[in-house]
Protein backbone atom coordinates (compact mmCIF):
# COMPACT_ATOMS: atom_id res chain seq x y z
CA UNK A 1 0.00 0.00 0.00
CA UNK A 2 1.18 3.29 -0.34
CA UNK A 3 1.57 6.49 2.02
CA UNK A 4 4.51 4.16 4.49
CA UNK A 5 7.02 6.61 5.21
CA UNK A 6 10.12 5.27 3.75
CA UNK A 7 12.85 6.46 5.41
CA UNK A 8 15.96 8.17 3.23
CA UNK A 9 18.60 9.20 5.14
CA UNK A 10 21.61 8.12 4.44
CA UNK A 11 23.83 6.61 7.43
CA UNK A 12 26.70 9.24 7.28
CA UNK A 13 29.08 6.43 7.97
CA UNK A 14 27.61 4.52 4.64
CA UNK A 15 28.00 8.64 2.76
CA UNK A 16 31.70 8.46 3.73
CA UNK A 17 32.51 4.76 2.65
CA UNK A 18 30.22 5.54 -0.67
CA UNK A 19 32.76 8.64 -1.09
CA UNK A 20 35.85 6.33 -0.78
CA UNK A 21 35.03 3.57 -3.04
CA UNK A 22 33.76 5.93 -5.73
CA UNK A 23 37.61 6.61 -6.61
CA UNK A 24 36.85 2.96 -7.63
CA UNK A 25 34.54 2.03 -10.62
CA UNK A 26 32.30 -0.59 -9.03
CA UNK A 27 32.02 -3.80 -11.01
CA UNK A 28 29.34 -4.02 -13.05
CA UNK A 29 27.06 -6.95 -12.82
CA UNK A 30 24.79 -6.05 -15.15
CA UNK A 31 23.57 -9.14 -17.65
CA UNK A 32 21.26 -11.94 -17.41
CA UNK A 33 21.83 -14.59 -15.40
CA UNK A 34 21.05 -18.16 -15.01
CA UNK A 35 21.58 -20.30 -11.61
CA UNK A 36 23.98 -22.83 -12.29
CA UNK A 37 22.30 -26.72 -11.43
CA UNK A 38 19.22 -26.87 -9.16
CA UNK A 39 18.79 -26.30 -5.77
CA UNK A 40 16.07 -28.20 -4.12
CA UNK A 41 16.53 -28.27 0.09
CA UNK A 42 18.96 -25.78 1.26
CA UNK A 43 22.83 -26.28 2.29
CA UNK A 44 23.99 -23.98 4.75
CA UNK A 45 27.86 -23.12 4.32
CA UNK A 46 28.48 -25.23 7.51
CA UNK A 47 27.32 -28.12 5.16
CA UNK A 48 24.04 -28.74 7.35
CA UNK A 49 20.32 -28.35 7.22
CA UNK A 50 19.31 -24.46 7.92
CA UNK A 51 18.82 -24.84 11.86
CA UNK A 52 15.03 -24.57 11.94
CA UNK A 53 12.97 -23.89 15.70
CA UNK A 54 11.14 -26.48 16.89
CA UNK A 55 7.97 -25.13 15.84
CA UNK A 56 9.32 -24.18 11.83
CA UNK A 57 10.78 -27.73 12.00
CA UNK A 58 6.62 -28.62 11.81
CA UNK A 59 5.90 -26.41 9.66
CA UNK A 60 8.51 -27.15 7.21
CA UNK A 61 7.95 -30.82 7.64
CA UNK A 62 4.11 -30.31 6.60
CA UNK A 63 5.66 -28.65 3.68
CA UNK A 64 7.60 -31.85 2.79
CA UNK A 65 4.98 -34.55 3.56
CA UNK A 66 1.82 -32.60 1.76
CA UNK A 67 4.55 -31.91 -1.60
CA UNK A 68 5.68 -35.44 -1.11
CA UNK A 69 1.61 -36.36 -1.97
CA UNK A 70 1.24 -33.66 -4.28
CA UNK A 71 -0.26 -31.06 -2.62
CA UNK A 72 1.34 -27.68 -3.41
CA UNK A 73 -1.61 -25.67 -1.95
CA UNK A 74 0.85 -24.29 0.70
CA UNK A 75 2.95 -22.45 -2.15
CA UNK A 76 1.78 -19.49 -3.40
CA UNK A 77 3.82 -19.90 -6.47
CA UNK A 78 1.40 -21.79 -7.92
CA UNK A 79 -1.09 -19.19 -7.23
CA UNK A 80 1.14 -17.26 -8.84
CA UNK A 81 1.94 -15.36 -6.07
CA UNK A 82 5.84 -13.89 -5.76
CA UNK A 83 7.88 -16.43 -4.82
CA UNK A 84 9.84 -14.49 -2.07
CA UNK A 85 13.25 -14.53 -0.94
CA UNK A 86 15.73 -15.93 -1.12
CA UNK A 87 14.08 -18.35 -3.12
CA UNK A 88 13.75 -15.90 -6.16
CA UNK A 89 17.27 -16.41 -6.38
CA UNK A 90 17.30 -20.05 -6.18
CA UNK A 91 15.14 -20.88 -8.85
CA UNK A 92 16.77 -22.09 -12.38
CA UNK A 93 14.87 -19.07 -14.16
CA UNK A 94 16.78 -16.43 -16.16
CA UNK A 95 16.91 -13.29 -14.42
CA UNK A 96 18.56 -9.68 -15.69
CA UNK A 97 20.57 -7.31 -13.36
CA UNK A 98 20.43 -3.48 -14.50
CA UNK A 99 23.25 -1.71 -12.33
CA UNK A 100 22.97 2.08 -12.18
CA UNK A 101 23.76 4.56 -10.37
CA UNK A 102 21.66 4.81 -7.18
CA UNK A 103 19.47 1.43 -8.09
CA UNK A 104 20.80 -2.17 -8.73
CA UNK A 105 17.54 -3.64 -10.84
CA UNK A 106 17.18 -7.27 -10.69
CA UNK A 107 14.35 -8.13 -13.35
CA UNK A 108 13.32 -11.94 -13.06
CA UNK A 109 11.62 -13.99 -15.61
CA UNK A 110 9.30 -15.37 -13.36
CA UNK A 111 6.46 -13.82 -13.87
CA UNK A 112 8.05 -10.40 -14.98
CA UNK A 113 8.75 -9.62 -11.07
CA UNK A 114 10.79 -6.38 -10.42
CA UNK A 115 13.22 -6.08 -7.75
CA UNK A 116 15.08 -2.86 -6.73
CA UNK A 117 17.75 -2.39 -4.13
CA UNK A 118 18.20 1.69 -3.44
CA UNK A 119 22.48 2.66 -3.63
CA UNK A 120 23.69 4.00 -0.46
CA UNK A 121 20.73 4.13 1.37
CA UNK A 122 19.61 2.85 4.07
CA UNK A 123 16.73 0.01 5.85
CA UNK A 124 13.68 1.62 6.36
CA UNK A 125 12.48 1.45 10.14
CA UNK A 126 9.53 0.59 9.70
CA UNK A 127 8.13 -0.90 6.32
CA UNK A 128 5.17 -2.85 5.55
CA UNK A 129 5.34 -6.33 4.33
CA UNK A 130 6.03 -6.84 1.08
CA UNK A 131 6.46 -10.47 -0.83
CA UNK A 132 9.93 -9.16 -2.42
CA UNK A 133 10.76 -7.44 1.02
CA UNK A 134 12.48 -3.98 0.58
CA UNK A 135 16.13 -3.98 -0.54
CA UNK A 136 18.96 -1.41 -0.33
CA UNK A 137 22.52 -1.86 -1.11
CA UNK A 138 26.00 -0.68 -1.25
CA UNK A 139 29.00 -1.69 -2.35
CA UNK A 140 31.71 -3.58 0.25
CA UNK A 141 35.07 -3.19 -1.91
CA UNK A 142 33.96 -5.11 -5.20
CA UNK A 143 31.13 -7.10 -3.56
CA UNK A 144 27.60 -5.64 -3.62
CA UNK A 145 26.17 -6.23 -0.59
CA UNK A 146 21.82 -6.02 -0.68
CA UNK A 147 19.99 -6.02 3.00
CA UNK A 148 16.32 -6.81 2.92
CA UNK A 149 13.42 -6.74 5.20
CA UNK A 150 9.55 -6.15 5.39
CA UNK A 151 8.70 -9.31 4.41
CA UNK A 152 5.10 -10.71 3.95
CA UNK A 153 5.31 -14.15 6.15
CA UNK A 154 3.47 -16.26 3.65
CA UNK A 155 6.09 -16.91 1.20
CA UNK A 156 8.71 -19.56 1.43
CA UNK A 157 12.94 -19.05 1.73
CA UNK A 158 13.55 -22.02 -0.77
CA UNK A 159 11.85 -24.40 -3.16
CA UNK A 160 10.93 -27.00 -1.00
CA UNK A 161 8.94 -25.33 1.63
CA UNK A 162 11.00 -23.64 4.39
CA UNK A 163 9.29 -21.00 6.07
CA UNK A 164 10.28 -17.47 7.46
CA UNK A 165 8.50 -14.91 10.00
CA UNK A 166 7.75 -11.74 9.13
CA UNK A 167 11.69 -10.76 10.92
CA UNK A 168 13.43 -12.08 8.31
CA UNK A 169 16.66 -10.24 7.42
CA UNK A 170 18.08 -11.11 4.63
CA UNK A 171 22.08 -10.13 3.15
CA UNK A 172 22.91 -11.17 -0.08
CA UNK A 173 26.69 -10.41 -1.03
CA UNK A 174 27.43 -10.62 -4.63
CA UNK A 175 30.61 -11.11 -6.52
CA UNK A 176 31.77 -11.00 -10.29
CA UNK A 177 34.10 -14.08 -11.10
CA UNK A 178 37.69 -12.57 -12.36
CA UNK A 179 36.68 -13.35 -15.96
CA UNK A 180 32.70 -11.37 -15.91
CA UNK A 181 31.42 -14.87 -16.75
CA UNK A 182 30.32 -15.99 -13.39
CA UNK A 183 28.52 -14.31 -10.29
CA UNK A 184 28.63 -15.79 -6.96
CA UNK A 185 26.32 -15.25 -4.18
CA UNK A 186 26.49 -15.91 -0.43
CA UNK A 187 23.35 -14.90 1.67
CA UNK A 188 22.84 -14.72 4.93
CA UNK A 189 19.31 -15.74 6.43
CA UNK A 190 18.86 -13.74 10.19
CA UNK A 191 15.13 -14.78 11.72
CA UNK A 192 15.20 -15.23 15.25
CA UNK A 193 11.31 -16.99 14.96
CA UNK A 194 12.44 -19.29 12.41
CA UNK A 195 15.70 -20.87 13.41
CA UNK A 196 17.86 -20.86 16.18
CA UNK A 197 21.00 -18.82 14.92
CA UNK A 198 21.89 -16.88 11.38
CA UNK A 199 22.84 -19.45 8.66
CA UNK A 200 24.62 -18.93 5.35
CA UNK A 201 24.45 -20.59 2.07
CA UNK A 202 25.47 -20.09 -1.38
CA UNK A 203 24.57 -20.16 -5.00
CA UNK A 204 26.47 -19.86 -8.07
CA UNK A 205 25.50 -18.01 -11.87
CA UNK A 206 26.44 -18.11 -15.49
CA UNK A 207 26.17 -15.09 -17.81
CA UNK A 208 23.25 -16.00 -20.25
CA UNK A 209 25.36 -13.63 -23.17
CA UNK A 210 22.67 -12.60 -26.07
CA UNK A 211 19.63 -13.57 -24.23
CA UNK A 212 16.65 -12.21 -24.14
CA UNK A 213 14.08 -12.35 -21.56
CA UNK A 214 10.43 -13.39 -22.79
CA UNK A 215 7.55 -12.11 -21.84
CA UNK A 216 6.54 -14.80 -19.09
CA UNK A 217 2.91 -14.56 -17.88
CA UNK A 218 2.14 -17.00 -14.38
CA UNK A 219 -1.69 -16.30 -14.86
CA UNK A 220 -1.29 -16.96 -18.97
CA UNK A 221 0.54 -20.52 -17.79
CA UNK A 222 -1.40 -23.58 -16.98
CA UNK A 223 -1.25 -24.72 -13.27
CA UNK A 224 1.27 -27.56 -13.93
CA UNK A 225 3.65 -25.56 -16.30
CA UNK A 226 4.35 -23.16 -13.87
CA UNK A 227 8.07 -22.47 -12.22
CA UNK A 228 8.02 -24.02 -8.62
CA UNK A 229 11.85 -23.92 -8.99
CA UNK B 1 -6.34 38.00 -35.33
CA UNK B 2 -7.93 37.93 -38.95
CA UNK B 3 -11.09 35.97 -39.23
CA UNK B 4 -9.77 34.31 -42.29
CA UNK B 5 -6.27 33.12 -40.36
CA UNK B 6 -8.68 31.72 -37.56
CA UNK B 7 -10.84 29.64 -39.97
CA UNK B 8 -7.09 28.49 -41.34
CA UNK B 9 -5.97 27.26 -37.61
CA UNK B 10 -9.82 25.66 -37.04
CA UNK B 11 -8.95 23.74 -40.85
CA UNK B 12 -5.71 22.94 -39.90
CA UNK B 13 -6.95 21.29 -36.34
CA UNK B 14 -9.50 19.63 -37.87
CA UNK B 15 -6.94 18.19 -40.86
CA UNK B 16 -4.54 17.42 -37.64
CA UNK B 17 -7.26 15.34 -35.88
CA UNK B 18 -8.81 13.62 -38.69
CA UNK B 19 -5.28 11.36 -39.90
CA UNK B 20 -7.30 10.80 -43.67
CA UNK B 21 -9.14 13.38 -45.34
CA UNK B 22 -12.45 12.54 -45.82
CA UNK B 23 -12.89 10.29 -43.00
CA UNK B 24 -16.46 10.04 -41.73
CA UNK B 25 -17.06 11.91 -38.67
CA UNK B 26 -16.00 10.05 -35.77
CA UNK B 27 -19.17 9.02 -33.24
CA UNK B 28 -18.81 10.57 -30.27
CA UNK B 29 -19.73 7.82 -27.83
CA UNK B 30 -19.19 10.61 -24.72
CA UNK B 31 -21.90 12.51 -26.93
CA UNK B 32 -24.68 9.70 -28.18
CA UNK B 33 -27.11 10.55 -25.31
CA UNK B 34 -27.27 6.74 -25.00
CA UNK B 35 -26.93 5.74 -21.12
CA UNK B 36 -25.96 2.19 -22.41
CA UNK B 37 -23.46 3.66 -24.08
CA UNK B 38 -21.78 6.21 -20.65
CA UNK B 39 -18.23 6.03 -21.07
CA UNK B 40 -16.53 5.99 -17.55
CA UNK B 41 -14.89 8.98 -16.68
CA UNK B 42 -11.30 9.88 -16.70
CA UNK B 43 -9.09 10.16 -14.24
CA UNK B 44 -7.43 13.34 -13.36
CA UNK B 45 -4.06 11.18 -12.97
CA UNK B 46 -0.86 12.91 -11.66
CA UNK B 47 -0.19 16.18 -10.39
CA UNK B 48 3.59 17.74 -10.75
CA UNK B 49 5.92 16.86 -8.17
CA UNK B 50 6.05 18.65 -4.69
CA UNK B 51 7.57 21.76 -4.06
CA UNK B 52 11.28 20.43 -2.97
CA UNK B 53 11.53 17.61 -5.37
CA UNK B 54 14.53 17.31 -8.00
CA UNK B 55 13.72 19.33 -10.54
CA UNK B 56 13.11 17.34 -14.17
CA UNK B 57 16.66 16.62 -15.92
CA UNK B 58 16.89 19.01 -19.04
CA UNK B 59 19.09 16.05 -21.38
CA UNK B 60 16.68 15.41 -23.79
CA UNK B 61 18.44 11.80 -24.32
CA UNK B 62 18.28 10.64 -20.91
CA UNK B 63 14.57 9.37 -20.29
CA UNK B 64 15.49 8.01 -17.08
CA UNK B 65 13.44 8.25 -13.78
CA UNK B 66 9.82 8.03 -12.44
CA UNK B 67 7.34 9.13 -14.73
CA UNK B 68 3.24 9.26 -14.44
CA UNK B 69 0.51 10.14 -16.38
CA UNK B 70 -1.51 12.89 -16.39
CA UNK B 71 -5.21 12.54 -17.86
CA UNK B 72 -6.29 8.76 -17.91
CA UNK B 73 -8.57 7.93 -20.14
CA UNK B 74 -10.87 4.43 -20.20
CA UNK B 75 -10.98 5.30 -24.35
CA UNK B 76 -8.09 5.93 -26.11
CA UNK B 77 -9.02 7.17 -29.33
CA UNK B 78 -8.12 10.10 -30.87
CA UNK B 79 -9.06 12.70 -28.87
CA UNK B 80 -11.19 12.19 -25.68
CA UNK B 81 -14.70 10.79 -25.88
CA UNK B 82 -14.12 9.85 -29.67
CA UNK B 83 -13.17 6.04 -29.95
CA UNK B 84 -10.46 4.76 -31.95
CA UNK B 85 -11.97 4.87 -35.74
CA UNK B 86 -13.02 1.01 -35.58
CA UNK B 87 -14.40 -0.68 -38.54
CA UNK B 88 -18.32 -0.85 -38.26
CA UNK B 89 -18.03 -4.84 -36.98
CA UNK B 90 -15.30 -3.65 -34.12
CA UNK B 91 -17.52 -0.36 -33.42
CA UNK B 92 -20.09 -2.71 -32.85
CA UNK B 93 -18.18 -5.28 -30.60
CA UNK B 94 -17.09 -1.93 -28.80
CA UNK B 95 -20.84 -1.08 -28.12
CA UNK B 96 -21.34 -4.32 -27.33
CA UNK B 97 -18.59 -4.15 -24.33
CA UNK B 98 -19.79 -0.40 -22.96
CA UNK B 99 -23.48 -1.88 -22.35
CA UNK B 100 -21.89 -4.22 -20.98
CA UNK B 101 -19.72 -2.78 -18.56
CA UNK B 102 -23.04 -0.23 -18.09
CA UNK B 103 -24.81 -3.50 -16.82
CA UNK B 104 -22.46 -4.27 -14.30
CA UNK B 105 -21.59 -7.25 -16.20
CA UNK B 106 -18.38 -5.99 -17.82
CA UNK B 107 -16.00 -8.58 -20.04
CA UNK B 108 -13.05 -9.80 -18.30
CA UNK B 109 -10.31 -8.47 -20.58
CA UNK B 110 -6.90 -9.71 -20.00
CA UNK B 111 -6.02 -7.55 -17.42
CA UNK B 112 -8.57 -8.55 -15.40
CA UNK B 113 -7.16 -12.00 -15.11
CA UNK B 114 -3.76 -10.56 -14.10
CA UNK B 115 -2.24 -10.85 -17.41
CA UNK B 116 -0.30 -7.85 -19.13
CA UNK B 117 -2.51 -5.25 -20.23
CA UNK B 118 -1.98 -4.60 -24.11
CA UNK B 119 -1.06 -1.78 -26.67
CA UNK B 120 -1.11 0.75 -26.31
CA UNK B 121 -3.11 0.42 -22.70
CA UNK B 122 -0.47 -0.54 -20.95
CA UNK B 123 0.85 3.24 -21.12
CA UNK B 124 -2.67 4.25 -20.15
CA UNK B 125 -1.96 3.23 -16.75
CA UNK B 126 -2.80 5.28 -13.74
CA UNK B 127 0.06 4.28 -11.40
CA UNK B 128 4.08 5.39 -12.03
CA UNK B 129 6.36 3.84 -14.80
CA UNK B 130 10.09 3.82 -14.17
CA UNK B 131 12.51 4.58 -16.81
CA UNK B 132 16.08 3.10 -16.57
CA UNK B 133 17.99 3.83 -19.96
CA UNK B 134 21.44 1.39 -20.66
CA UNK B 135 23.33 0.73 -23.11
CA UNK B 136 21.27 -0.50 -26.37
CA UNK B 137 18.10 -0.35 -23.94
CA UNK B 138 15.16 1.20 -22.81
CA UNK B 139 13.55 -0.81 -20.31
CA UNK B 140 10.41 0.92 -18.91
CA UNK B 141 8.72 -0.73 -15.13
CA UNK B 142 5.36 -0.30 -14.78
CA UNK B 143 4.20 -0.39 -11.29
CA UNK B 144 0.99 -1.87 -12.70
CA UNK B 145 0.82 -5.82 -12.78
CA UNK B 146 4.73 -5.26 -12.51
CA UNK B 147 4.75 -4.87 -15.97
CA UNK B 148 7.89 -4.55 -18.22
CA UNK B 149 8.97 -3.57 -21.81
CA UNK B 150 12.17 -4.18 -22.95
CA UNK B 151 12.76 -1.56 -26.05
CA UNK B 152 15.97 -2.44 -27.96
CA UNK B 153 17.45 0.15 -29.41
CA UNK B 154 18.63 0.81 -33.04
CA UNK B 155 18.15 -3.12 -34.62
CA UNK B 156 15.34 -4.87 -36.49
CA UNK B 157 12.42 -6.61 -35.16
CA UNK B 158 13.36 -10.22 -34.76
CA UNK B 159 12.40 -11.95 -38.39
CA UNK B 160 10.81 -14.90 -36.10
CA UNK B 161 8.23 -12.98 -32.93
CA UNK B 162 5.61 -15.38 -30.86
CA UNK B 163 2.71 -12.87 -30.36
CA UNK B 164 3.30 -11.67 -26.99
CA UNK B 165 0.95 -9.76 -24.73
CA UNK B 166 3.31 -6.22 -24.55
CA UNK B 167 4.68 -7.08 -28.34
CA UNK B 168 8.10 -6.52 -29.44
CA UNK B 169 9.59 -2.84 -28.86
CA UNK B 170 12.64 -1.29 -30.76
CA UNK B 171 13.68 2.12 -30.55
CA UNK B 172 15.84 4.65 -32.02
CA UNK B 173 16.43 8.43 -31.66
CA UNK B 174 15.29 11.17 -34.25
CA UNK B 175 16.88 14.24 -32.96
CA UNK B 176 15.91 14.43 -29.52
CA UNK B 177 12.61 12.00 -29.95
CA UNK B 178 12.34 8.80 -29.03
CA UNK B 179 10.64 6.59 -31.67
CA UNK B 180 9.21 3.23 -30.08
CA UNK B 181 8.02 0.65 -33.06
CA UNK B 182 5.91 -2.47 -31.80
CA UNK B 183 4.75 -5.43 -33.46
CA UNK B 184 4.13 -9.20 -32.41
CA UNK B 185 1.13 -8.60 -30.47
CA UNK B 186 -1.35 -11.24 -29.14
CA UNK B 187 -5.11 -10.64 -29.72
CA UNK B 188 -6.21 -11.26 -25.99
CA UNK B 189 -6.11 -7.64 -25.05
CA UNK B 190 -8.24 -4.22 -26.01
CA UNK B 191 -6.89 -1.37 -27.14
CA UNK B 192 -8.57 0.52 -24.11
CA UNK B 193 -10.16 0.03 -21.08
CA UNK B 194 -13.87 0.08 -22.28
CA UNK B 195 -12.99 -2.22 -25.09
CA UNK B 196 -11.32 -1.44 -28.67
CA UNK B 197 -10.54 -4.59 -30.38
CA UNK B 198 -7.02 -4.78 -32.12
CA UNK B 199 -5.76 -7.97 -33.80
CA UNK B 200 -2.29 -9.78 -34.02
CA UNK B 201 -1.25 -7.24 -37.08
CA UNK B 202 -1.85 -4.18 -34.39
CA UNK B 203 1.47 -1.84 -35.12
CA UNK B 204 2.11 0.78 -32.19
CA UNK B 205 4.78 3.59 -32.81
CA UNK B 206 5.39 5.63 -29.72
CA UNK B 207 6.91 9.07 -29.97
CA UNK B 208 8.53 10.30 -26.63
CA UNK B 209 10.34 13.97 -26.19
CA UNK B 210 10.68 15.54 -23.17
CA UNK B 211 9.19 19.09 -22.87
CA UNK B 212 8.79 21.92 -20.41
CA UNK B 213 12.71 21.52 -19.55
CA UNK B 214 12.33 17.74 -18.10
CA UNK B 215 9.55 18.14 -16.28
CA UNK B 216 6.95 16.34 -18.54
CA UNK B 217 7.09 13.97 -21.00
CA UNK B 218 5.14 14.08 -23.91
CA UNK B 219 4.05 10.97 -26.21
CA UNK B 220 2.52 11.14 -29.43
CA UNK B 221 0.98 7.35 -29.75
CA UNK B 222 -0.31 5.95 -32.90
CA UNK B 223 -2.11 2.97 -33.57
CA UNK B 224 -2.27 1.03 -36.76
CA UNK B 225 -4.70 -2.27 -37.21
CA UNK B 226 -5.27 -3.60 -40.30
CA UNK B 227 -8.23 -5.72 -39.30
CA UNK B 228 -9.69 -3.60 -36.82
CA UNK B 229 -9.24 0.15 -37.83
CA UNK B 230 -10.03 1.89 -41.10
CA UNK B 231 -7.20 4.06 -40.69
CA UNK B 232 -4.27 4.93 -38.32
CA UNK B 233 -4.99 6.97 -35.53
CA UNK B 234 -2.87 8.64 -33.33
CA UNK B 235 -3.02 10.79 -29.70
CA UNK B 236 -1.24 12.83 -27.22
CA UNK B 237 -0.49 12.35 -23.48
CA UNK B 238 1.86 13.56 -21.07
CA UNK B 239 3.62 12.22 -18.26
CA UNK B 240 4.95 14.08 -15.17
CA UNK B 241 8.56 13.68 -14.26
CA UNK B 242 8.02 12.61 -10.45
CA UNK B 243 11.63 12.19 -8.85
CA UNK B 244 9.64 11.50 -5.35
CA UNK B 245 8.00 8.59 -6.14
CA UNK B 246 8.49 5.10 -5.80
CA UNK B 247 6.94 2.44 -7.56
CA UNK B 248 5.63 -0.28 -5.35
CA UNK B 249 5.20 -4.00 -5.31
CA UNK B 250 1.80 -4.69 -6.92
CA UNK B 251 0.86 -8.14 -6.65
CA UNK B 252 -2.35 -8.27 -8.97
CA UNK B 253 -2.70 -12.22 -8.16
CA UNK B 254 -3.38 -11.75 -4.44
CA UNK B 255 -5.79 -8.50 -5.05
CA UNK B 256 -6.01 -5.58 -7.28
CA UNK B 257 -4.94 -2.66 -4.32
CA UNK B 258 -4.98 1.40 -4.29
CA UNK B 259 -7.92 1.32 -6.17
CA UNK B 260 -8.68 5.09 -7.33
CA UNK B 261 -9.69 7.61 -4.35
CA UNK B 262 -12.34 9.88 -5.63
CA UNK B 263 -11.07 9.74 -9.27
CA UNK B 264 -7.12 9.60 -9.12
CA UNK B 265 -4.76 7.77 -7.59
CA UNK B 266 -2.47 8.91 -4.96
CA UNK B 267 1.07 8.80 -4.21
CA UNK B 268 2.34 9.15 -0.58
Amino acid sequence: MRGTGIAKSVLPAMAVMFLSLSAHAAPDLSGVWLLDGHIGAVKTTDGGAPPLTPDAQGRYEAHRKAAARGDYSYDGVTRCLPPGLPRLMLMHEPFEILQRDKIVYFLYQVNRLPRRAYLNESLPTDVDPHYLGYSVAHWDADTLVVDTAGFDDSTLLDNVGLPHSEDLHLTERYRLSPDGKHLHLTYTVEDPKTFTKPWSARADYTRQDGYRIPEEVCAATAVDKRPRQ
Amino acid sequence: MHTSSLLFSAIAGLLLACPLVGAPAPTTLHNSGDPTLALTPGLRGATAAPPGAAPGNPDPHDLEGVWWLTGYQYLLGPEPGVPPPLKPKYMRILEDRIRAKNRGTPVADASTQCMPHGMPRIMESPYPIEIVQTPGRITFLHEVAHNIRRIYLDQPHPKQLTPSFLGDSVGHWEGDTLVVDTVGLNDRTFIDDEGSSHSTQEHVIERFRKIDNGSSLELIMTVEDPVTLEHPYSYRRIYRWRPDVRPQEYVCEENNRNAPVNGVTVAK
